[in-house]
């Protein structure tokens, strides 16, 4: 009884938020319809006996996935309204051939008749004393893992395809280069001195930035940031010997 | 002891594992340019792949999901070759236009295991993935000239829609499956005894077609291609029009042929009317373009229509003419895409048909190649465009689809006016300035269109033997 | 009686009660933790902390949270109403959501689930929506760039959490958290997986947002980030949130690597329970400690630790232990 209640609550939920969704003013409001259409969707795996489908949907879909979206709607600036407008002007269509696919839906659902020896077919279900994930894990690393393995390509082909198009070499950025920065040492960036009182920079022979040297130093990364500025590099020898 | 399963699906592994060494080897390879190994290094594991395709033992593999078949194998060798043949095209051309970056070859070897999977499959999971790894390889490809405005938007317009064709595919597969419990090809076909099927799963069937209509740019699902074509890199159009194509035609025969072959008289029509809208489209549509790349995303959707005949009759000797269109249709196209990319006059890319005006004077050779594929094109004998028409029509004729093969030789008709005009621009018009040099990696992949193209009608026996074999195993 | 509790209603009666009889001592710790950070935060640096309050400042806790709950409440003009407010409820709920199913000791589990772990991991994966929703929802740019920076903070983070549980599971055999203290009776999983703890620690102090990693609330750079717009309980539901999940990843640790329950040198006299007190206890006072040692990341190194560092480290370490499982013959069989 209280599964059935359950049941309705959770696809209740999720059929409204899912329209919520779509309908939302608000593009942020339709992204946390979506998280909450997905937490519905968890507890109708839950009740189907699916645990580890359940926690992989939200840590995947809700967790991760559905950051990026909010991240996405919260950065852009889309504007909805001109969007909606296009909705208005070709909905009569879209309803159209939505109005075309549900009546196949119910001449689908009317001509229901399954295949006489439907059953044999059927996955099996979970076998006794096996938790839902060993069970799920089995089929997976055995029957299916040619497929598991081909599903990893395409994920590795989406990685590709992101970096690919999207990443960019800046010549201009200064890259941090700890190794560099933890091998340097005290010899070659401080230098102590004794500085008569009363001596100006010009006689100490302190004076910083140094004019520039004769040829071009060979190792830009002596100094912290391992940047492409020479002036930089010398303010921070400036900084060590002044003090 | 290593299991049979892995010995069965070697070629897509050992493949699988080549793009990812190749892809580790492009990144830590910081002396030069990487782009040229890796190409080269692609290229042997293409070879290595087809070698492997081709010695592999036969069977079923991983419960059902897997299949090496002659059909299969075939299919893997002409999927391997038109990949190959792209591969070489995109060489010089991803040099010259700035974009010869070593994930090109990384995305041409994984689409390729994606369409072996496909040419393999036996189960609706499998032909999923397969076809799933082979498009958002393409996807990327397509707008792998990403500070290209068009080629952006190929890829983005590829990718939209095709996503749309994937759900569309993935409605039609749950529906297959909700009415038999089952998602293997033999327990489909064994599920489904009587001869009249429920109305549920027919209207699955539809969706499948439908899904793997847009991936061979089938009238109505064809919308995409035009534009694809145009915008997308030359070498990736190229690519587009040959593997994928043939990989889409695998799956879309096995598809149908396997679980529902005899059920003939569920889906045939509907083969029949894409197929006739296909051609009837293809050659009309093509008259008024100016842009070659354009005119070849028409042909293709034509010659997709004329493939399409052989599978509407649903017999073994339609599918045996599919299989040898598929043959000529690769070479040719390969052959077609490298004539394109020749041409280039002061580094620039050209692509109007206006541009070609009088090549016959300033490059011979060139001419020479483009009016072979032209003429092949047509169906004009005795070049091997006319044998594959030939072996369709045919079967069409001996199937009794005789309105079929009419449309199709009148839509031959009308075709060839437009190839023989890009001949007439070539011969007839006056000169223009001559293109740049070709790179001979051009020059080869036109030689080996253009041999394979003329020399067909001498030594048809090896190919058209091999596809009666294919097709055999799908109604063995 | 018996029979009313076996019955639907006295089954719901029973959990209610174990939620209080954990609820109850949870938010008592939360408050005395952050008694206890300011003693400790005290100590390090050579002074008293609170001390004017009650006994020691032990009434410290309490004199603070009647200060927040008196507080006005200010919703700035153009914030979202609504999920400005939910936001800090959010948040703490979520970090006390996540104990129905953490075993205090052998059995003491309000929800023995067999995905416990998972749904550890998916519960403390969304508490950055907490953060997100309140930088949006304050319509303020220093609380959309804390929020932009705490999600992708987490996000980053999460993956080599992941394949640091991912490693604990290979020796435990079990998503179950009971079952994943009970196959550490021979030997806790901090030793063969010391790097493991080490990633987890630090993963967890970036998860939790604690110092050095509270970049979304960097106070000389974004004033306090998400926090920036919040007062009086709404603010204190955050401050109770953040010492909450504390709490929380201490215990996972605890669990994961410590041994949990499990008492050590053979102390077996001493309740279960206790232990896993005394373990979290330990493992907060490391997290207090760092607050006071480390100076505050950088945010590029912050990712650059996460990307560059964690997650090939974890994931090597996967593949080793997967390996030496494997070849050794020690993979449990649970199933």
């Amino acid at each position: 009884m209280i599964a059935a209640i359950a049941f309705y609550v959770f696809a209740a939920v999720l059929i409204g938020s899912a329209a919520l969704v779509v309908s939302s003013r608000n593009p942020v409001h339709s992204v946390l319809f979506l998280i909450l259409a997905f937490f519905n969707a968890a507890g109708l795996f839950l009740l189907a006996g699916a645990e580890f489908l359940a926690m992989v949907l939200v840590i995947v879909y809700v967790g991760a996935v559905a950051v990026l979206f909010l991240f996405v709607v919260m950065m852009l600036d889309v504007n909805f309204d001109q969007m909606r407008e296009g909705v208005q002007r070709y909905a009569p269509i879209g309803a159209a051939v939505g109005a075309v696919l549900f009546l196949e839906l119910i001449v689908t659902v009317a001509g229901w008749q399954f295949v006489p020896n439907v059953t044999l077919h059927l996955a099996s279900a979970t076998p006794a004393g096996v938790t839902n994930t060993a069970a799920l894990g089995h089929l997976i690393y055995t029957d299916y893992i040619f497929l598991f393995q081909a599903a990893g390509l395409i994920l590795l082909v989406a990685m590709i395809g992101a970096i690919v198009l999207t990443h960019r070499e800046r010549g201009a950025s200064r890259r941090q280069n700890i190794g560099v920065q933890q091998a340097r040492t005290m010899a070659n960036t401080l230098e102590m001195m004794t500085v008569a009182i009363g001596a100006g920079s010009r006689q100490t022979g302190i004076l910083r930035p140094l004019p520039p040297p004769a040829r071009p130093l060979d190792d830009h990364d002596d100094h912290g940031h391992g940047g492409h500025d020479d002036g930089h590099g010398h303010d921070d020898h400036a900084h060590a010997g002044g003090h | 002891m290593i299991n049979q399963n892995w010995i069965l699906a070697l070629p897509e592994i050992v493949l699988a594992i080549c793009a990812m060494a190749i892809l580790v080897f492009g990144v830590l390879w910081k002396r030069s340019n990487p782009s040229f190994p890796c190409a080269m290094l692609a290229l042997a594991s293409l070879l290595l792949a087809g070698v492997l395709a081709l010695s592999a033992p036969l069977g079923s593999a991983y419960g059902g999901l897997f299949a090496v078949d002659h059909f299969a194998v075939f299919m893997k060798l002409l999927i391997v070759a038109g990949a190959g043949l792209s591969l070489i095209l995109s060489i010089d051309y991803n040099v010259q236009t700035g974009i010869d970056r070593f994930e090109f070859p990384v995305l041409i070897l994984l689409c390729t295991v994606g369409m072996m999977i496909m040419a393999s499959a036996t189960n609706l999971m499998s032909l999923y993935i397969g076809l799933e790894l082979q498009s958002l390889s393409i996807y990327v490809m397509a707008s792998f000239n990403r500070d290209d405005l068009r080629s952006s938007e190929a890829g983005l317009k590829y990718f939209v829609l095709g996503a749309l064709a994937s759900g569309l595919l993935l409605y039609g597969a749950s529906l297959a499956y909700g009415f038999n419990g089952s998602m293997d090809f033999a327990q489909l076909r064994a599920g489904l005894t009587s001869t009249n099927p429920p109305a549920g799963l027919v209207i699955g069937i539809v969706f499948i077609v439908a899904g793997l209509a847009f991936k061979i740019s089938a009238v109505p699902f064809h919308m995409w291609t035009p534009d694809v074509y145009e915008g997308a890199p030359t070498p990736v159009t190229a690519f587009m029009s040959t593997a994928p194509k043939v990989a889409a035609i695998a799956l879309l025969l096995r598809a149908l042929e396997v679980p529902f072959g005899h059920l003939g008289q569920s889906w045939t029509q509907l083969v029949v009317l894409v197929s006739i809208a296909s051609m009837l489209l293809g050659s009309l549509a093509a008259i008024g373009q100016t842009s070659i790349k354009r005119l070849m995303a028409y042909s293709s959707i034509g010659h997709m229509g004329y493939a399409l005949i052989g599978l509407a009759t649903n017999s073994q000797a339609g599918i045996q003419g599919v299989l040898v269109y598929m043959v000529t249709y690769v070479f040719m196209s390969a052959g077609v895409f490298a004539c394109v990319i020749a041409m280039r006059r002061q580094g620039l890319a050209l692509e109007k048909i206006s541009d070609l005006s009088g090549l016959a004077r300033t490059d011979p050779m060139l001419a020479l190649a483009f009016a072979i594929f032209m003429f092949s094109m047509a169906g004009i004998p005795p070049f091997s465009g006319f044998f594959g028409k030939l072996y369709v029509f045919y079967a069409a004729v001996q199937a009794g689809y005789w309105t079929l093969a009419v449309i199709g030789v009148l839509t031959s008709v009308i075709g060839a006016y437009y190839y023989l005009r890009v001949i007439k621009v070539m011969y007839f018009d006056d000169a223009q300035p001559a293109f740049d040099a070709r790179s001979p990696s051009l020059s080869f992949v036109a030689a080996v269109g253009a041999l394979v193209t003329v020399l067909f009608f001498v030594f048809p026996a090896p190919i058209v033997n091999a596809a009666q074999i294919a097709a055999s195993a799908l109604f063995g | 009686m018996n029979a009313f509790l076996a019955s639907g209603p006295g089954q719901v009666l029973i959990t209610l009660v174990e939620t209080l009889l954990l609820l109850v001592p949870l938010l008592i710790s939360v408050a005395y933790l952050t008694v206890a950070e300011r003693k400790i935060l005290g100590a390090i640096q050579l002074r008293k902390g609170p001390n004017v309050v009650g006994f020691w400042g032990l009434l410290q806790a309490f004199a603070d949270a009647l200060k927040m709950i008196m507080k006005e409440q200010i919703i700035p003009t153009g914030a979202n109403r609504f999920l400005f407010v939910i936001a800090p409820m959010l948040t703490m709920v979520l970090a006390l959501m996540a104990w129905a199913v953490i075993p205090v000791t052998d059995g003491w589990a309000i929800s023995d689930i067999n995905v416990g772990i998972l749904y550890l991991f998916a519960i403390s994966s969304l508490s950055v929506y907490g953060i997100i929703i309140a930088g949006w929802a304050s319509n303020s740019k220093y609380a959309f760039l804390g929020a932009l920076r705490s999600a992708a903070q987490m996000v980053s983070y999460e993956v080599s959490i992941g394949f640091v549980i991912v490693t604990v599971l290979l020796c435990a055999g079990t998503l179950n958290l009971t079952g994943i203290v009970r196959s550490q009776s021979t030997i806790w999983f901090v030793v063969p997986l010391f790097p493991m703890f080490i990633v987890y620690f630090v993963s967890a102090l970036a998860e939790t947002n604690r110092p050095p990693f509270d970049l979304a609330e960097g106070e000389s750079e974004i004033v306090a980030g998400f926090l920036v717009e919040y007062s009086g309980i709404s603010w204190g539901l955050f401050f109770l949130g953040e010492y909450a999940n504390m709490i929380l990843q201490a215990a996972m640790m605890t669990i994961l690597f410590l041994g949990g329950w499990l008492p050590v040198f053979g102390l077996s006299f001493i309740p279960g329970p206790i232990w896993f007190i005394a373990k979290i206890i330990f493992v907060l006072f490391f997290f207090i400690w760092v607050r006071a040692t480390f100076p505050r990341f950088r945010y590029d190194q912050l990712m650059r630790l996460g990307w560059k560092v964690f997650l090939p480290l974890s994931l090597f370490w996967l593949v080793l232990t997967a390996g030496v499982l494997v070849f050794m013959g020690w993979l449990p069989h649970s199933a």
